[in-house]
């Protein structure tokens, strides 16, 4: 029951942040409102499947697949910040 | 269990219209980024659904080349060239 609450309010996280990046206009905004939810969102989906599927039964690769996720999302957001920070200031537009 | 899966899944179908739309090749490359993370969130809850742990390990490899992907077009986007 708690590993359903936790993975419901992960979805309800991540539906507020789809969103927001649809609804936002700038690169830097949208990445502000992906990056956040979508981390925090489902780092309570994959827990909430961890506690709903029972610590004695747990599947190694499901944790593996959080500590995953929680190293490679920020990595990425800040590899598309940068990315278009430095083009922005040296080079052309890229439609 | 099942209701979390098709928020999720329904969370796709606006960022794929973001991916038709957006104006920039940043926003795209966003859309894509938030797209496939809530791809390997469904794999991972129709893992645990239905009792097959083989999808975990899809969900594993789906999630480490998304990030190779999207950490290689940053990083070519960042050069600016081959978009002229």
């Amino acid at each position: 029951m708690i590993g359903v609450i936790l993975a419901g309010f992960g979805a309800l996280l991540v539906a507020i942040g789809t969103f927001g990046v649809v609804r936002f206009r700038d690169v830097y905004s949208r990445l502000q409102a992906s990056g956040v939810s979508d981390n925090a969102g489902l780092s309570l989906v994959l827990l909430g499947l961890v506690v709903y599927e029972g610590w004695s039964s747990v599947d190694w690769a499901l944790l593996f697949l959080l500590v995953l996720l929680l190293a490679t999302n920020p990595i990425a957001t800040h590899s598309i910040a940068k990315s278009a920070f430095v083009q922005r200031h040296t080079g052309e537009d890229i439609t | 269990m099942s209701i979390v899966q098709s928020v999720l899944l329904a969370a796709i179908v606006p960022l794929l219209f973001l991916l038709m739309r957006g104006p920039t090749a940043w926003d795209r490359l966003v859309a894509y980024n938030s797209a496939a993370n809530r791809v390997t969130g469904v794999l991972a809850i129709s893992s645990v659904i239905f009792h097959k742990p083989v999808l975990l390990d899809v969900a594993i490899i789906y999630a480490a080349l998304s990030f190779i992907g999207v950490v290689a077009l940053a990083r070519f986007m960042e050069r600016g060239e081959g978009f002229r």
